[in-house]
Formats: C-alpha cells, sequence, structure tokens
C-alpha cells in the first residue's frame, strides 16, 4: 500500500528481489490463485460494469445508455431508502464487535460453563437463514412467542417485524444472534495468544476485574478487533439476504429493504439487469471503502 | 486462574446467567427442527410450539428418497470436498510465496487477491454467469468446485500469508542454505508446518461450501447440492416445515458433527492468522 | 508431489465425466414438483412422455422459488437452459415472452391465456391452472356472531355490518390479513378495481397510462386505507406472511374472513379440510361504486418453452402432455386447483364452497388488474400498502408516490 516502511516490521528482509529461480517460482505458485481470481471474480466485476451501461432486459441486445443507470439510482426514492438503511446498520457495528470481545473475555476468564459455551454459540453460524428465518418468523411476528412472553409480564405487544421503527433493527439483532458465535471464536483464540504472565501480574498488583479488562486485555486484542470489525462489515453487507426475504421481504415500505435485497428485486423480479449492475457497482464501490481499510489491516498483520 | 479473587468468581457467576440463556438460545433452533420433523404437516399448523406426541420419520423418508437428497449429498460431498482440497493446495502455495519469497509485486498481487474479497457473488450474478457459460463449465462438479475455489480463496491465501510469515525464518533459511529446491521446501517444511492453518481451513471453508445456495444455484442448475435442495423444499406459497425441519436436520447433522469434533483445534488456527500486530 | 497432482488431476476428470448429458434428455425446470401433492401428475407426465417418446427421458428440476426468476433471466438465452419452463401468467413473465416459443395453434382448448399472451396475442405458455380471489369465511363464526351463516355480503355496506358484528363479539378479527410481502395490498388491488374496470380501462392501465389519482385507481389506496380504520384487520398485519401464516390463522378459526385464492393451495379444499365442509362461505369482495361485485380470476401457471432450447419440438410434445386434459385432471384432483384446460372434467372436484366460486365465475367474471400492472409499479404499491396500514404515509401521499411509480416505469 501506500506506505510500505511504516507497515513492514523491521525484522523484514528489505533487500530486492530473488534470484530468477526464486521468482520464476514464486509465479508458478501463485499462478493458479491469481488465475483463479482474475477468471473468476474480477472478469465478472468488469463486465458487470459494462452491463451496468446498457439498458439490457437479458433477453434481447441492450442499448448502450452510459450513466443513465446511475443517475435513475440517485434518483430513486426505494434505492436511497437502501442507502440510509446501510448506513444505520453500519452505524451498529460497535455491537457486532463489542459483544463478542465481551463473551469472549468472559470466557477465557474461566466463567461457569465457558466449556459448553464456547461449543454452543458457534452452532446458529451452521444453520442456514431458512431455518433461523422461520424460527423468528414465528418468534417475532405480532402474535408470535416474544409477544406472548411480553405480554405475561404486562409489557404491550409491538409489531417487531412489521413496525417501521422496529423492522431493521429486528433483522439487525437475529443476524447479529445468528453469527456472533464465529466472533466469539476468533476472540478467544486471540486472547489464547495474550501471554498469561501480563493477566496474572496485573492480578497480583490487585487490578479489579474491570481494570484489567480496559487497561490490559482490550489494547492487546487491538488487531483482533479491527479484523472482526472488518470481516464483519463484509459479512452484514452481502449476507443479509436469506433473512430478509424470510423474515421481512424488504418491508415495511423500504425499512429493511439493502441494496443487496434491491439488486435481487430488479435482478430477478422486475428483469432489469442493467440497472441491477448499476446498483452492484455503488455497492461494490461503497465496499471499496471499507475494502481499503480491510486490505491496509491485513497487509499489517500477515506482516507483508 | 486459580487464585481467582472473590469479587471476580462472583462477576463471573452472574455473568453466567445471561451467557446460559443466550447457550439455550443457540440450542433452541436444534430443538426446533427435530421436534417439528417429526410431526406430520396438519401437527405443526395446529401446534407449531408443542412437543411432537405422534413422532413420524415419514419426513426423513419423504426429504431422504422422494426430494433426490440422497444425490444431492452426494453432490454436496463431491463438491465440498474438491474444492477443500483445491483450497488447502492452492492457497498453501500462494501464501508460501507470498510470505516468503522474493519477487517484483509482491504487495500488488497479495492487494489484488485480497480486494476480491470485496465481490460478492450477488454483484456479479449475471456476468458470473455468463463467464461460467463461456467456459463449457455450466452444470458441471467442476465448474462449482472451480468456483468456490475462486470465491474463498482470498481469505485463505491471507490465512496461510499471515501464517507462513509468523514461523521462524531461520527454518526456511536453512533448507535453503541447504540447498533445498523451494518446491521441497514447501512440500517438507511449509505444508506440514501449515498444519494447524489448514485445518482452520479446511473446517471453515467445509462450512462455506456446505452452506452456500446461490453460487451453486447458478453453476450447477440442472443437479442440487443439498441447500439448494432445501431452499427448493420452500414453495412459492407453501412451506412444509417438518419436512423442511426434517431435511434441515439431515443437512446440518455432517457440519454440527464436524465442529463439535474440531472446535478447540479451529481456535487454535485461527489464532495464528489473525492476532498478529 | 506428482502423486498428488495426479491424483487431483484424474479426480476433476471423473467428476467432469460423470455429469455429461445426453441429447435425448429435457430438462424442465419448476418450483412446484418437490411438493408431494403434485408427485402424482409429475410422475403420470413423465411416464406418458417417456412411453410416447422412446429413447427420450425428461428430469423435472425443482428451483427454489425466490431465485427462480433469477435464474430464469440467466438461462433464457444461454442455449444450456431448460428445454421446458413453469411460468406464472401476467406481468412478469410477459416481459420474456420473446424468449419463449408461440405456442398460440396448441392453445385452443385452455382458458386464461390471456395472462400468457404477449403484445400481438401470441400466446406463450399453456396453463394448467386458473388463479383466483375470493373472499373465504368461516360460517361457524359468522353464527357465533349472530349472523346468517348462509347470507354472504353481496355490498360493501353488509361486509361493514358483518365485520361490525364480529368486532363486537371480540373473539377473532374480521379479517386475517398477511401483508409481510405486500400480497395483501397487491391481492387487494384486483378485488377492488376488477368491479369497476372498463376495456378502455384495462388497456389504459396495461400501457401505464392510467393515473393514479383517476378515481377508479385512487378508489384502491382509500377503500384499503378504510378497511385498516373501520379495524377490519388483524393487528400485524406487516409481519404476517400472506403465505401461509395468514390463511393457517383462518384454518384455526383465528379470523372471520381471508381472501384465498382457486389455484392448488389457500383455497376451498384446504379450508374446508380443516374447517368442515359446510363451514366454509365464499363471496366477491364488494365494491361501494358498483353494482356487482365481481370474482378477479384468469390464467394462473402454464407451461412454456424457451427458444434456446435444443429439443423445441420434443419440448413441446412434453408441455402437450404436461397441459393436456388427462394430466390436468390429476393435478387438479390432487391439489384442488382450478384445471385451465376446458377439457377436464371437474366433476369430481365437488364441494359448497367450490360450486358458490364456480357460479360466481359464471355470473361476474372479472380480470385480475394486480397481474397486468408494471411490476416495478406494483413493487412500490406492495411498499405503500405496508406504510399505509403503519400509518406512515397518507392516502394522498401514497397516491403522489403511486404517481411517481408510474411515470418512472411507463
Amino acid at each position: 500500500m501506500s506506505s510500505p516502511e511504516k507497515t513492514t516490521p523491521p525484522r523484514k528482509r528489505r533487500g530486492g528481489d530473488g534470484s530468477k529461480a526464486e521468482i520464476r517460482m514464486a509465479f508458478l505458485f501463485l499462478l493458479p490463485a491469481l488465475l483463479l481470481v482474475l477468471v473468476f471474480r474480477v472478469f465478472p466485476l468488469a463486465w458487470g460494469f459494462v452491463l451496468s451501461l446498457t439498458n439490457t432486459d437479458g433477453i434481447g441486445k441492450g442499448d448502450w445508455v452510459g450513466f443513465a443507470n446511475y443517475t435513475r439510482a440517485v434518483n430513486d426514492p426505494t434505492f436511497q431508502d437502501s442507502i440510509v438503511n446501510t448506513l444505520l446498520l453500519l452505524a451498529t457495528l460497535p455491537i457486532w464487535v463489542m459483544l463478542p470481545m465481551l463473551l469472549a473475555i468472559l470466557i477465557h476468564q474461566g466463567v461457569p460453563g465457558g466449556k459448553l459455551f464456547r461449543a454452543v454459540y458457534f452452532f446458529p453460524a451452521v444453520l442456514s437463514s431458512v431455518i433461523i428465518g422461520s424460527i423468528f418468523n414465528i418468534v417475532l411476528r405480532y402474535d408470535g412467542s416474544l409477544n406472548n412472553a411480553l405480554a405475561a409480564v404486562g409489557i404491550d405487544a409491538v409489531d417487531w417485524l412489521g413496525g417501521s421503527a422496529t423492522a431493521l433493527g429486528s433483522l439487525i439483532a437475529v443476524q447479529l444472534w445468528s453469527t456472533f458465535g464465529m466472533g466469539v471464536l476468533i476472540f478467544l483464540s486471540g486472547l489464547s495468544t495474550v501471554p498469561d504472565d501480563i493477566i496474572e501480574a496485573a492480578r497480583i498488583d490487585g487490578a479489579r476485574f474491570w481494570q484489567r479488562l480496559f487497561l490490559i486485555i482490550v489494547p492487546s486484542l487491538r488487531p483482533i478487533i479491527e479484523f472482526v470489525a472488518v470481516v464483519t462489515t463484509i459479512g452484514v453487507l452481502t449476507s443479509m439476504f436469506g433473512l430478509i426475504y424470510v423474515l421481512t421481504g424488504g418491508g415495511p415500505g423500504t425499512s429493511t429493504t439493502l441494496p443487496e435485497f434491491l439488486i435481487w428485486l430488479e435482478q430477478g423480479q422486475l428483469n432489469r439487469p442493467g440497472y441491477a449492475s448499476a446498483i452492484s457497482m455503488i455497492l461494490f464501490v461503497m465496499m471499496g471503502g471499507i475494502a481499503y481499510l480491510q486490505i491496509r489491516i491485513m497487509t499489517r498483520n500477515a506482516s507483508l | 486462574m486459580s487464585r481467582r479473587s472473590k469479587s471476580d468468581s462472583r462477576a463471573l457467576w452472574i455473568a453466567a446467567v445471561p451467557m446460559f440463556l443466550l447457550a439455550l438460545s443457540c440450542l433452541y433452533p436444534f430443538y426446533f427442527a427435530l421436534n417439528n420433523a417429526l410431526k406430520d404437516n396438519r401437527g405443526y399448523i395446529l401446534d407449531r410450539f408443542g412437543l411432537v406426541n405422534d413422532p413420524t420419520f415419514a419426513n426423513f423418508i419423504t426429504a431422504w428418497s422422494r426430494a433426490r437428497f440422497d444425490e444431492y449429498f452426494m453432490n454436496s460431498f463431491t463438491v465440498t470436498v474438491g474444492a477443500v482440497l483445491a483450497l488447502l493446495l492452492i492457497s498453501s502455495l500462494a501464501g508460501f510465496a507470498l510470505a516468503v519469497l522474493r519477487f517484483p509485486y509482491r504487495k500488488l498481487v497479495f492487494v489484488v487477491i485480497l480486494a476480491s474479497l470485496m465481490i460478492p457473488v450477488q454483484v456479479v450474478l449475471v456476468p458470473f454467469y455468463q463467464t461460467i457459460l463461456a467456459l463449457d463449465l455450466l452444470n458441471t462438479r467442476t465448474g462449482l468446485i472451480l468456483s468456490y475455489t475462486a470465491f474463498f480463496l482470498p481469505f485463505s491465501v491471507y490465512l496461510m500469508t499471515a501464517f507462513y510469515s509468523a514461523l521462524p525464518r531461520e527454518l526456511v533459511e536453512a533448507a535453503r542454505v541447504d540447498g533445498a529446491r523451494f518446491i521441497h521446501v514447501w512440500w517438507f517444511i511449509m505444508l506440514p508446518m501449515g498444519r494447524p492453518a489448514l485445518l482452520t481451513l479446511a473446517i471453515l471453508n467445509t462450512l462455506y461450501c456446505w452452506n452456500d445456495v446461490l453460487i451453486s444455484l447458478l453453476v450447477l442448475q440442472d443437479e442440487r447440492t443439498l441447500m439448494v435442495g432445501i431452499t427448493a423444499l420452500r414453495g412459492e406459497y407453501t412451506t412444509n416445515v417438518p419436512l423442511l425441519s426434517a431435511a434441515i436436520v439431515l443437512a446440518a447433522a455432517p457440519i454440527v458433527i464436524l465442529y463439535v469434533l474440531f472446535q478447540r483445534k479451529i481456535v487454535a488456527g485461527i489464532a495464528t492468522g489473525a492476532v498478529k500486530g | 508431489m506428482i502423486n498428488l497432482k495426479t491424483t487431483l488431476l484424474s479426480s476433476a476428470a471423473l467428476l467432469t465425466f460423470a455429469t455429461g448429458l445426453s441429447a435425448q434428455e429435457l430438462t424442465v425446470w419448476d418450483w412446484k414438483s418437490g411438493d408431494p401433492a403434485t408427485f402424482g401428475y409429475f410422475d403420470a407426465a413423465k411416464e406418458a412422455f417417456e412411453a410416447a417418446n422412446p429413447g427420450a427421458t425428461v428430469n423435472f428440476v425443482v428451483q427454489p422459488h425466490d431465485q427462480y426468476y433469477t435464474l430464469l433471466g440467466t438461462a433464457l438465452t444461454s442455449g444450456e437452459g431448460p428445454d421446458v419452463v413453469l411460468v406464472h401468467g401476467g406481468a412478469k413473465t410477459q416481459s420474456r415472452a420473446e424468449a419463449l416459443v408461440n405456442l398460440t395453434d396448441k392453445a385452443e382448448n385452455f382458458s386464461g391465456v390471456e395472462a400468457f399472451s404477449d403484445e400481438a396475442g401470441n400466446v406463450f405458455a399453456l396453463p394448467i391452472t386458473i388463479q383466483g380471489f375470493a373472499v373465504y369465511y368461516n360460517k361457524d363464526l359468522y353464527e357465533a356472531a349472530g349472523l346468517d351463516r348462509d347470507a354472504a355480503p353481496s355490498s360493501y355496506e353488509e361486509l361493514a355490518a358483518a365485520c361490525e358484528a364480529i368486532i363486537a363479539k371480540g373473539d377473532v378479527p374480521c379479517f386475517a390479513l398477511g401483508n409481510k410481502q405486500g400480497f395483501g395490498g397487491e391481492f387487494f388491488v384486483s378485488q377492488i378495481a376488477t368491479s369497476t374496470f372498463s376495456d378502455e380501462d384495462y388497456a389504459a392501465w396495461v400501457a401505464g397510462e392510467l393515473s393514479w389519482t383517476d378515481p377508479k385507481v385512487r378508489q384502491i389506496v382509500e377503500l384499503w386505507v378504510d378497511g385498516n380504520e373501520r379495524g377490519w384487520f388483524n393487528e400485524g398485519a406487516n409481519s404476517i406472511a400472506k403465505f401461509m401464516d395468514e390463511y393457517e390463522m383462518f384454518m384455526r378459526s383465528e379470523a372471520a374472513h381471508t381472501v384465498g385464492l382457486l389455484s392448488d393451495v389457500a383455497h376451498w379444499k384446504q379450508f374446508e379440510e380443516f374447517l368442515g365442509e359446510g363451514n366454509v362461505g365464499v363471496f366477491a369482495y364488494p365494491n361501494p361504486d358498483a353494482e356487482v361485485a365481481r370474482l378477479p380470476f384468469g390464467g394462473g401457471i402454464g407451461w412454456a418453452v424457451p427458444k434456446a432450447g435444443e429439443n423445441q419440438e420434443l419440448a413441446m410434445s412434453l408441455v402437450e402432455i404436461l397441459a393436456d386434459a388427462e394430466r390436468q385432471a390429476i393435478f387438479a384432483v390432487e391439489t384442488g386447483a382450478l384445471p385451465a384446460n376446458t377439457e377436464v372434467d371437474t366433476s369430481k372436484l365437488s364441494s359448497e364452497a367450490l360450486a358458490r366460486a364456480l357460479e360466481l365465475m359464471a355470473s361476474a367474471p372479472g380480470a385480475s388488474p394486480h397481474a397486468l400492472l408494471n411490476p416495478a409499479v406494483l413493487e412500490e404499491w406492495k411498499r405503500q400498502s405496508q406504510s399505509l396500514l403503519n400509518g406512515d404515509t397518507t392516502v394522498d401521499a401514497a397516491v403522489e408516490a403511486m404517481e411517481a411509480a408510474r411515470k418512472a416505469n411507463m
């Protein structure tokens, strides 16, 4: 990236490239990976950009329309709403990172039942969104079990999935529930590399639990926090379709319409691949901004 | 952890209560799926939450035979094994090159591979399909194996690169001074040394491949993998939840077993990859 | 190393080999053949086709319904797509008509073909079901509310009176309404407009030239809000899926009415199965501005042949078998769907509720305006219908948003 001096740890060899044999071997070793990525990912992306400049219906040949699909997107109230929803979603990111971190620290600190929690928290991530959606459908609908439980303690029913104020939040909560286990795992593995003697030393000093947490453990987890933050961001921007489809269908109104869902709608239901491609490109560029961050972090972590 | 103060352990006991409830909620879907898989559809509609009182295994039999899950199972198994093997091989090679070898544009190559992490399949749906078509890979398991390998590769390459660059340099340098050829260094040193990371990748990629719907749907249009088969059980109007539940129990069982068996090692493997700062 | 490589290569070669297809295998895409209720129909069609065409086989592939049109969109031009496809009637498929083979000369004995015709009137699919939208009511719940169990409301005032009685009784909502994906709102378009639209209105509607400020169109929005304000619908309609949560409520006797179908699910057969025969009544949704309440119906689903297919002749003969009277009779009897093939003997489909529905279809037939609406405009209406139920928008603002959507998609 732009500042290799800063991101490369000093213990790395600085020198130039290796011998001709070394360069040749490096090329051969990288060839399969590069070929796959270029053919199946980079090339389709470029093709998608070309499609976004046409008004193709997927059947006849489309006409060249320049950036009309992009202007259309900017003026499309549904698309505008989907961007607002995306920003709201991104605003919840701290929870996505902090919750698994806190759980992992508690397990690492020896919370009773920790072994069971570690094994079980990952389970929802194993299940497809179809079954998770079916279950939360029944739990969260207006006459569902959550409202029944609330009624038992005298709280009025809330239309979790059908109310415009709560739908996006409910959807995010379900997605969080179904993926937090992965974050817990990553944090747990990170904690296993924090030297025990540091934590022990603090304990002998009489530091309290919360002091140890914020002064010693959390700072030592910084790289993991960044890593989880970025991986989660990509995840929430690209893997919520299954839940949206089952739980809310994008509604009420546009409350839970995310770009990903809109792409599906325009592509499949409305048969406008050109417009769908334009939205796709915008989503890609948005993620590119985050990608920059991610690559910066990951490059540093991989000590390149 | 033995010299824990009293206030510490009280705090941990208090924390254990919500954590236990959370753990229960994570187990609930399995109870829900199993319980409903044993009901018939009418029984489910009339009582969705109650414990099954007249259990039937008919749904499992229907799912396995009539809904062709035996066939889907083999498809999922073949492509998952194929893709995971390819992923391990290719990412280990690439990781070795990126972490150890010196060559021009090293950083650029790494960036290109990582950047493709940002290209989710729904963003390139139509062109990706056209590419598969142009390569004559439509409706072939080879095509699906290659697609999975391409889509899950960036993360794997990243992890292997991180893992290898954390290994003591002396190991590699010593081997080279001995005159060992690079391919031998990779085969005799890097591959065995990389085992923890490779195991992690094997498990995670198995999970990704096994659970994928969209890529499989596009590439293997006339045959099915398990997850596509399950998605297809959700009809236009009706979803036969008991049948769906039975199918999900069958499809998730291998992954759950795999996870329970290997979960300790997954943690160990991720640690080496993500943690270095 | 070399061994590993060889092993990988040979296993890759094996995999490729295993997927080779014979030229005489027809691939059919649908979203129905995984449903146990349709097994008899699909088995019969497969058997008849393979007997008539020795050496040819047919492979039914169930596609996930949520991704069906995404897949179809990618496959229609590829040449490697399916030979025969199942499609819905209406605007969504009409936009893909040019990729489908013209089946007009085979469509003589079918009703509902209008939903499967392009602008020039060419038929691109042979329908197997008739789709209609009727109001079903629970006669026991009518009686419990002090109403005459056999007096189905025939005017808006009578419906209002019935709902008042049911609400006053206080046990169940008047209507079960599921509007999660906007289906409640979608069907409502047809319930209201079918009774007032003239032929000219339809032509303008299809062309996107009928304004949402037109009283007949605006009335859809007004009556939707009217029903909501009178408290006819259950609470939380926006989180309840029409399919099948709404219908399951009705089948558990937790609501007095539901707007159901006449095709293969959510219909008289299923309702009578749960509520008992003689307990399910049928009527068409009344409109205060129309003398007669019409029952909207049209072609439901049908079989089409993509032009890109390699075995079009064979594919067409399969479509004829899939849509013939014998096969449709099996589909009709086993699923309770109304057959589109006019030669099917429907005497085996007998029930009090069905008889009433057929009577309405004969005496007060209507079209299904929602199926003819531009799909993008329909999507906007689904969103608006949800916002209206939540009180997030007003009739005026909704009409304005619909006008904007209409103009953007002309």
